[in-house]
């Protein structure tokens, strides 16, 4: 009797031992997977830059001379605000300058520059003109003539690579299709905020900088002109402009603008020291050559990753666009269009399940569909960058619809029925309402599948994708290889120091060019994530 | 307002046309590269290699030479392969060969019988119904040897109870019927459990293992298979009671980690050693290596140089021994390749 007054005033005692338990089983969960990733990382990390061979002296340096400085810069950003952010902004103007250039750079080793220039000049310019006369004037009709001029264009251009015999230097077809289209762009966004004169000053002194840097460039670093023209024109004329109008505008956080003062100081000076006390350095596996070389047989010291890196972010450049129209495309039909009930319903559903168990199909079996649909059937070229690049659109494509969709399912259904309440169409809807609010959640799935696509092996081996090429792939009915096919060939060599040095600074390799796209993708995300 | 944004739109398409304007003084100002010239951006067509291209000389002087070669086969030829292409492209830099590690019959069956690669490795001889489908393709290919491997079984190096083989012994272990334990195979071996480790079904080195054992016999069940002949080094190393095969390149490269066996053939023990290899004294597990150009494709000068230049590198003793860890062919079997691939040459062009 007792006991049952006490429970009714009481609530008594409620084991908290189960709620501790599962906290802590997940906290050692993630630790698990994160340490030993980290583990495996810093494995390999060790073999590919060679860091077993440095003097503990030569890691005492570069911590004194870069580390330190920048963690106290950082730190520094951190309690000023206006510094971090202006330290932040230039450094992220290098580095996507960098970048831009890069990028570029392998873009014209896969197409032709002179069919570029014809294809700029004679398509793609005239329709920019003629869409940007029509947002000027608000003439409707641009918007239909912009495609039209486009297309006819580049057909032209295309049409006129074989009667022409001569073509400027690359540089100068860099100056003219990618230096006045930059210039443009940097003069307009002077124009909106500072005037004129500010615009034309931009304008002029960005192709100064292009043309100073193709000319003074390769003598200073021994790089190419064209390359060096792209370092001007993407490195140092934004940053140039950045650094102007911080200065001029009497920003606060002009002291941010040492932030890469700083950090490359500190490698110079590092580098320097290093070089006056003659302490054993890192064997570094990961140089520049090795990004460089084509593959070598022969030493592993000038062995390389240039063709398989091109090759690479060629097909995956392909992998995306195909998957992203194609997957959107059908996770948009699928949730928004096709019926869900009656006959129609069941066939929607019946194509739904076989979607999913796709996903789940081995890839081997994409690379087995791919020899015999396109190579045996269609007779396509052996292993060539087309083949390939379908082949694993289709691998990861179920992937990216089921993501998609669940992307699409999560917008909730009252933005759709006060869009349809405003008199929106469904077109209308889906274009402004569904696809901007879902879209981070579609580049989500996208990402991690295209990181899934990078890395596979099997089914290009099925397809008969190179293990070892010598050149980069210069279109698509070129043979490729790509970077995990030819880290797995180094693997299995016989000697130490392919399967150790060369085949972990591959892998450092696959995941910096991962990174690189991955980070792209998360930028286009995030914008829209803010926006929505 | 408006005045203030249509100000700024004229001033913005002055703009645009005055950049263009710089721009096309630029262009005006030079010319001068020859479109086919420059760093291979003329044609970019590629692919399934076409007749035209690679035959502007007779004499096939250095440099002169373009086209695409498409290799596939086995992989214990494959370092050997990339090596010699490396060596052809610093003379012939505009040709294209892509380098296939498919294994020696995977490469016959899906990819040079179907005419699809011109050139395919293999680590043993090409089998009967291969060359039948081959021939239904027709593609008809040209065996040429390009050196010997010594296939080397090997065991722990802290293993001290076996030094040497008998070939029965070996296919005790390694045959269809394999005993289970060590003291299955001798006596004086101690009662502990083999761990056999060997290539996989797909590979050359299987199958020539499994011929030299017999047909009959065939290749145990009972074992860890692989492509990759590392993993084979990493599992004898690992233990004390096991045992595994691999190509001689491995072993003269991680001589630390296992211990090598002697083969006895009937006249006592033969060490593997590129030496006994070459006097033809290791048998009967010295195993030729092959390339097999197909016959059509040798019409196209690229090609046929190509393999002129492979048989030509075959005797290069700093190549094939020291640096991939094969035994080199004699000039004798040189110059036997040399005319049986003239031949074949002429007849196809």
């Amino acid at each position: 009797m007792a006991a049952e007054t006490q429970s009714d005033t009481d609530f008594g005692e409620v084991s908290q031992l189960k709620g501790i338990l599962f906290e802590y089983l997940s906290l050692g969960a993630s630790l698990l997977g994160i340490l030993s990733l980290a583990a495996l990382l810093v494995y390999v990390a060790v073999d590919a830059f060679g860091l077993e061979a440095a003097d503990p002296l030569w890691f005492l340096i570069y911590f004194v001379t870069l580390v330190v400085p920048t963690l106290g810069f950082v730190g520094y950003g951190v309690k000023n605000r206006a510094v971090g952010t202006v330290g932040g902004t230039s450094l992220l103007y290098l580095l996507g300058g960098l970048a831009a250039t890069l990028a570029l750079s392998i873009l014209f080793i896969i197409f032709d520059a002179q069919q570029w220039l014809l294809v700029y000049t004679v398509g793609v310019l005239p329709a920019a003109l003629v869409f940007i006369y029509g947002r000027m004037k608000e003439w409707q009709q641009a918007n239909l003539l912009t495609p039209i001029v486009f297309a006819v264009g580049s057909m032209l251009g295309v049409f006129l690579k074989g009667p022409l015999a001569t073509f400027p230097q690359k540089w100068i077809i860099y100056l003219w299709t990618l230096g006045v289209p930059v210039a443009a762009l940097l003069g307009s966004r002077a124009l909106n905020r500072d005037g004129r004169d500010a615009a034309v000053a931009t304008a002029v002194g960005t192709l100064a900088i292009a043309v100073a840097a193709a000319l003074a460039g390769p003598a200073l670093t021994g790089l190419n002109s064209d390359v060096t023209l792209l370092l001007g024109l993407f490195v140092g004329a934004p940053t140039l402009a950045y650094v102007a109008r911080v200065v001029r505008t009497g920003h606060d956080g002009v002291a941010g603008l040492l932030m890469p003062v700083v950090i490359f100081g500190g490698m110079l000076l590092g580098a320097f020291v290093v070089q006056q006390v003659a302490v054993a350095q890192p064997e570094s596996w990961v140089t520049w050559s090795y990004f460089t070389n084509p593959p070598s047989q022969l030493s592993a010291e000038e062995a390389g990753l240039f063709p398989a890196i091109v090759g690479s972010v060629f097909v995956i450049t392909n992998v995306a666009i195909m998957t992203l129209a194609l997957g959107v495309a059908t996770s948009i039909y699928l949730e928004e269009y096709a019926a869900s009930s009656g006959l129609l319903g069941k066939i929607t559903r019946l194509i739904q399940v076989n979607i999913s168990n796709l996903a789940g199909v081995p890839s081997v079996v994409y690379g087995l569909l791919g020899l015999a649909l396109f190579i045996n059937g269609l007779g396509l070229g052996l292993g060539i960058v087309l083949v390939a690049s379908i082949t694993l659109s289709l691998l990861i494509l179920p992937i990216v619809i089921i993501s998609s969709q669940e992307a699409i399912r999560s917008v909730p259904n009252e933005l759709r029925q006060a869009s349809y309440g405003m008199g929106a169409t469904r077109w209308q809807t889906i274009r402004n309402v569904v696809l901007p609010q879902s879209l981070p959640g579609i580049l989500t799935g996208t990402i991690l599948a295209l990181g899934r696509a990078i890395g596979e092996t099997a089914p290009l081996l099925m397809i008969g994708a190179a293990t070892t090429t010598f050149a980069p792939p210069t279109g698509y009915f070129d043979s490729v290889t790509v970077m995990p096919l030819q880290i797995y060939a180094w693997s299995s060599q016989p000697s130490d120091a392919f399967r150790y040095g060369v085949v972990a600074a591959g892998v450092v390799t696959l995941l910096i060019v991962l990174l690189t796209m991955n980070s792209v993708a998360i930028l286009v995300r995030n914008k829209y994530q803010n926006e929505s | 307002m408006t005045r203030k944004t249509l100000q700024d739109a004229v001033s913005r398409r002055k703009f645009l046309m005055t950049s263009g304007a710089i721009g096309t003084i630029g262009i005006a100002g030079c010319t001068g590269e020859s479109s086919n010239g420059g760093s291979g951006d003329g044609g970019s067509s590629g692919g399934s290699n076409g007749t035209s291209e690679g035959t502007s000389e007779d004499g096939g002087s250095s440099g002169s030479l373009s086209g695409t070669i498409e290799i596939s086969g086995s992989s214990t030829v494959y370092p050997l392969a990339t090596a010699v292409s490396e060596l052809f492209r610093e003379e012939h830099p505009d040709v294209k060969i892509n380098v296939r590690s498919t294994g020696s019959g995977g490469g016959f069956n899906n990819f040079f019988c179907k005419g699809q690669t011109s050139f395919n490795n293999a680590s043993r001889p090409i089998k009967e119904e291969e060359t039948q489908m081959c021939g239904n393709n027709n593609v008809e290919p040209v065996e040429l040897k390009v050196a010997t491997d010594a296939l080397t079984i090997a065991v722990n190096p802290e293993n001290d109870f076996v030094d040497c083989l008998t070939v029965e012994e070996i296919s005790m272990i390694f045959g269809g019927d394999s005993v289970e334990k060590w003291s299955d195979v001798r006596e004086e071996f101690p009662d502990e459990e083999i761990e056999r480790y060997g290539a996989a079904e797909t590979s050359g080195t299987f199958d020539y293992l499994t011929e030299v054992m017999g047909e009959e016999a065939g290749h145990t069940d009972d074992y860890q298979a692989t492509e990759d002949d590392n993993t084979i080094i990493q599992g004898v190393s690992g233990s004390e009671y096991a045992i595994g095969y691999f190509g001689f390149a491995y072993y003269s490269k991680n001589k630390d980690r296992v211990k090598a066996l002697k083969i006895d053939n009937g006249d006592g023990c033969i060490a593997p050693t590129l030496e006994n290899a070459k006097t033809g004294k290791y048998t009967p597990l010295a195993r030729p290596l092959f390339t097999y150009p197909a016959k059509s494709a040798l019409a196209e000068e690229h090609i046929a140089e190509f393999a002129k230049f492979f048989v030509e590198k075959s005797t290069d003793r700093s190549l094939v021994a020291d640096t991939i860890g094969y035994v080199p062919n004699s000039e004798e079997e040189k110059k036997q390749m040399m005319s049986k691939l003239e031949e074949a040459i002429s007849s196809a062009q």
